[in-house]
């Protein structure tokens, strides 16, 4: 089933009687198919989060149009964009992004409650989860107490808790150890399979990358490349080296 | 680039920062130099330094509004400090050692001192004269000079001195910040969580236990008890207070985190955890202002209940616009002839012959009258139309009466404990006659010099004339037998006439009262006192919201992000409002909820002790809490004023 349908987008910034013009994006298209883990890499500078920003309906692309779940996203007003993220999108950030006035049972739940959802529908589905992710005894501390593994579990368990048609992910495991890093992907692609999520992340870490079904690769605002990972993990992670040495990105 | 440069172009470059900042300051130095230019200015010091007590009054004034400024001007210069914190670590990380940032710093702060201190005592003039002739006609009544408008060397000496010290304190207190920390705390100065406060249930209880014991005791209704119990009082609610900011309001943010109904509200949750996490740092900050808006809101609420009553309380001490005994000499010829050659005009006047009887209260004497001679003990008696005629011309609230025969109304002049309860339905024994007291009231006017009066019946009233029970004054012995009362036009702002009056009788060693004299000594206490009240309440009004202000912007600064996240998980700009409103909101009214709920006790106190004496009503209270709403309402207004400044500043903060 497919869940977004990227036509020609475009990202500008700069006004337009500046002459400074820097081009962020140029005629981005794809497509997106439920339960895909899709992987988005390119050097710094590329325009990866631009993308991933415009998805998520944080930023609006210049030109150009998306679809997600049947709806033309750049149709919505201010209000219906926020609804449409809280229903439809979780986001995993590489700084965790969770509020350190709340504990972390606190963040977890606090996309339900801004919808207003009954507290036994939540606990329900905070337990669940939390059970699933590991962060069981950690629920009651704050992201201040718990290691930087736990705090993107927990942003994990945050972005999946309202069942969102696509996660969003920004280079999640770059502040984290080799470690953790590991054991995030190993969550991602759990909850890629055991909760037919959607997930779509940015990353310059090829090592992440070989965990996605699918990599975009972007050159300065262009899709230079697409890779489908096939039966051999080797030879995958290796195809996405010779391509990001040709990107001229750095190599890991 | 040399320090100066750089501690200019830093001023520059926070300038958002630092306009709050020179706000405040700027505020303090215009209050002090104000302060101290009224009370050395010429007319004032006319006015009211020719008397100790209003002398002694200023000073102590003066004293609480510096020690205040003190507070205000560290507590507002260390969060200005820590707000800075990020960026004097940058400079140490550049290799900037750590006496150089501290001159930097010192530096920032005389510079900004000294403009502050220019622009402060600049604005200080400019109002000195408005807030001299403010407080003159507050204070006097027949005031009507114009106050020149000067400048005042020593005042201005006065303040920069005062204020030079001050900074210099500020400057070196910024210097101890630089060499005590280590440049990792400083960097994580941001990041250093306020930690889990989850206060306490034995200290919520114990607040609350301080607080009602202290109200308990002030609603006491001896008010000896009352007074003695002044400074326990005040020490159990402060305290009371304290604690309740410190460990009972966490506790019951954390009882309401508790409730999972209500709490699990998007907004619900981040409002009252955002808020519940400031707290220790804005514990000692919300107590100070509930104490503070509590002394404020008492002060202003007094003065102006006072005031407001003056000309009431005086027409309820007096009755009339003058009145004066009848002896040998007649005076009326006299007074005429007086208010004729001064263009005075007399409304009316009334001449009312003095009874007098001695009855029997069943061999006892009256509760509160131990200490008087047996003389001394004697009644004023009326007759019911005596009594009325008389009343129809006094200024008061007393109404006409009809007395049945063996009945009387009994009248005391000052509020005495319990003297109703031991006098009403008792009978009075006048020899020939029974008189059954029936009603009681309190009023200071038919009395003319007695501690009791009586109203009867008139045929009563004939026959206990007739058989010699009753006496006229003269018969009793005074130099009097008669008192005329009078009005007459602009008795309580006519100084010439008031004089005139003066001069006739004290020519003739006459007695007589004036209202004139009671109004404009009462008016010169209360103005001063409500002037006071109103110049405590700006200022502390005006420096604790400012200082909410500065806190609540500051942590908006901080709170930046977690708004601009909140937006990624979707929340929209509606509910943004809510929890802003909700975030903001406590700050700003649970201290001055507080603070007007103590003021409603302290009140109650100044009822007990000063005004049920004043104000000739059954239940005087409530017409202090009328005249105390008034107020009360003016300085929540200003609050909510305060909050909108806040709100629109967070608000432009953290959704930018």
């Amino acid at each position: 089933m497919q869940i977004l349908k990227v036509e020609n987008i475009s990202k500008t910034y700069g006004t337009k009687k500046n002459s400074k013009k820097y081009t962020a994006l140029k005629n981005i298209s794809f497509e997106v198919n439920q339960g895909e883990f899709i992987g988005v890499m390119g050097a710094s500078g590329s325009g990866k989060t631009t993308l991933l920003n415009i998805l998520g309906s944080i930023d609006k692309p210049t030109t150009g149009r998306f679809i997600m779940n049947g709806k033309d996203i750049g149709t919505l007003d201010k209000n219906q964009l926020a609804k449409h993220r809280m229903e439809n999108i979780g986001f995993i950030f590489q700084d965790y992004n969770l509020l350190e006035t709340m504990t972390l049972r606190e963040n977890i739940i606090l996309p339900l409650a801004l919808m207003g959802k009954e507290i036994a529908v939540i606990e329900e589905k905070l337990n669940k989860l939390a059970g699933d992710l590991c962060i069981m005894d950690v629920l009651e501390k704050y992201p201040y107490e718990v290691s930087g593994g736990e705090q993107q579990r927990a942003a994990s368990c945050r972005a999946l808790i309202n069942n969102p048609k696509m996660i969003l992910a920004d280079e999640p495991t770059g502040n984290l150890d080799s470690k953790s890093g590991k054991d995030l992907l190993a969550l991602l692609t759990f909850i890629n399979k055991e909760y037919n999520a959607t997930i779509l992340m940015v990353t310059h870490d090829v090592f992440a990358a070989s965990y996605c079904q699918k990599i975009l690769f972007i050159r300065d605002g262009e899709i230079y490349n697409e890779l489908y990972a096939g039966s051999d993990k080797k030879q995958f992670f290796d195809s996405i080296i010779d391509v990001m040495s040709m990107l001229g990105g750095e190599r890991k | 680039m040399n320090l100066f440069t750089l501690a200019f172009r830093n001023i520059r470059q926070n300038n958002k920062k630092y306009a709050m900042y020179f706000f405040s300051m700027g505020f303090s130095v215009f209050t002090v130099y104000t302060f101290s230019s009224l009370m050395n200015n010429e007319y004032v010091m006319k006015a009211f330094r020719y008397d100790q007590r209003y002398q002694s009054l200023l000073t102590a004034f003066g004293v609480i509004i510096l020690v205040f400024v003190l507070f205000f001007l560290i507590s507002s210069n260390s969060s200005f400090i820590r707000a800075r914190k990020k960026e004097v670590s940058t400079y140490s990380l550049f290799g900037m050692t750590n006496g150089r940032i501290g001159r930097l710093l010192f530096l920032e702060t005389m510079i900004v001192g000294t403009a502050t201190l220019v622009i402060g005592i600049l604005a200080g003039i400019f109002f000195s004269k408005l807030m001299a002739m403010f407080l003159l006609n507050l204070s006097l009544t027949n005031f009507v000079g114009d106050v020149s408008f000067v400048i005042d060397p020593k005042s201005v000496i006065i303040t920069a001195v005062l204020f030079l010290g001050i900074f210099i304190f500020m400057g070196l207190t910024g210097l101890r910040v630089i060499c005590k920390f280590e440049l990792v705390d400083l960097f994580k100065a941001d990041k250093i969580s306020e930690g889990r406060y989850k206060g306490s249930r034995v200290v919520l209880v114990l607040s609350l236990l301080l607080i009602f014991s202290g109200y308990f005791i002030a609603c006491s209704k001896n008010a000896t008890v009352v007074v003695l119990g002044a400074i326990p009082i005040l020490t159990l609610v402060i305290t009371g207070t304290y604690f309740f900011f410190w460990g009972g309001l966490p506790k019951v943010l954390n009882l309401i985190k508790k409730n999972k109904r209500t709490y699990y509200q998007g907004v619900n949750l981040i409002s009252t955890s955002a808020f519940s996490h400031r707290m220790k740092s804005l514990a000692s900050v919300m107590a100070t202002i509930a104490v503070l808006s509590a002394v404020a809101v008492t002060a202003i609420a007094t003065g102006f209940t006072l005031y407001s009553n003056a000309e009431k309380n005086s027409y309820s001490s007096v009755g009339f616009d003058l009145y004066y005994y009848v002896g040998q000499k007649d005076m009326t010829d006299k007074v005429h002839q007086a208010f004729q050659n001064h263009h005075g005009v007399i409304e009316n006047e009334y001449t009312l012959q003095l009874y007098e009887a001695t009855p029997d209260f069943h061999g006892e004497t009256l509760l509160g009258q131990e200490n008087l001679t047996p003389e001394e003990r004697y009644f004023r008696i009326y007759s019911e139309t005596d009594y009325n005629k008389m009343i129809s011309y006094s200024k008061t609230n007393l109404e006409s009466v009809r007395i049945a025969p063996g009945e009387g109304l009994y009248i005391y002049p000052y509020s005495m404990e319990d003297i109703k309860s031991t006098i009403l339905g008792k009978s009075l024994d006048f020899r020939s006659k029974e008189i059954r007291v029936t009603d009681v009231i309190r009023s200071a006017v038919p009395n003319f010099g007695s501690f009791n009066t009586i109203v009867i019946d008139d045929s009563d009233f004939q026959s206990m004339k007739d058989n010699g029970m009753i006496k006229t004054a003269a018969e009793s012995g005074k130099e009097y037998h008669a008192v005329t009362v009078m009005n007459y036009k602009n008795a309580l702002k006519s100084k010439e006439l008031y004089q005139v009056v003066n001069e006739v009788f004290k020519n003739e060693k006459q007695q007589y009262r004036t209202v004139y004299y009671i109004y404009n000594e009462s008016m010169e206490t209360f103005g001063l006192i409500c002037f006071i009240g109103f110049f405590m309440s700006v200022v502390f009004i005006l420096m604790t919201a400012s200082l909410l202000y500065f806190k609540q912007v500051m942590a908006a600064e901080e709170e930046r992000h977690q708004f601009r996240m909140l937006r990624k998980i979707g929340m929209d700009v509606n509910m943004e409002r809510k929890v802003i409103r909700k975030r903001l909101l406590p700050v700003f009214f649970i201290p001055l909820v507080i603070g007007i709920v103590h003021s409603i006790f302290a009140m109650k106190t100044a009822d007990t002790i000063v005004f049920s004496n004043l104000i000739p009503v059954e239940n005087s209270y409530l017409t202090v809490l009328g005249f105390s709403g008034i107020m009360y309402g003016a300085y929540a207004f200003v609050y909510v004023i305060f909050y909108l400044v806040t709100k629109n500043q967070y608000t432009r903060i953290v959704i930018k």
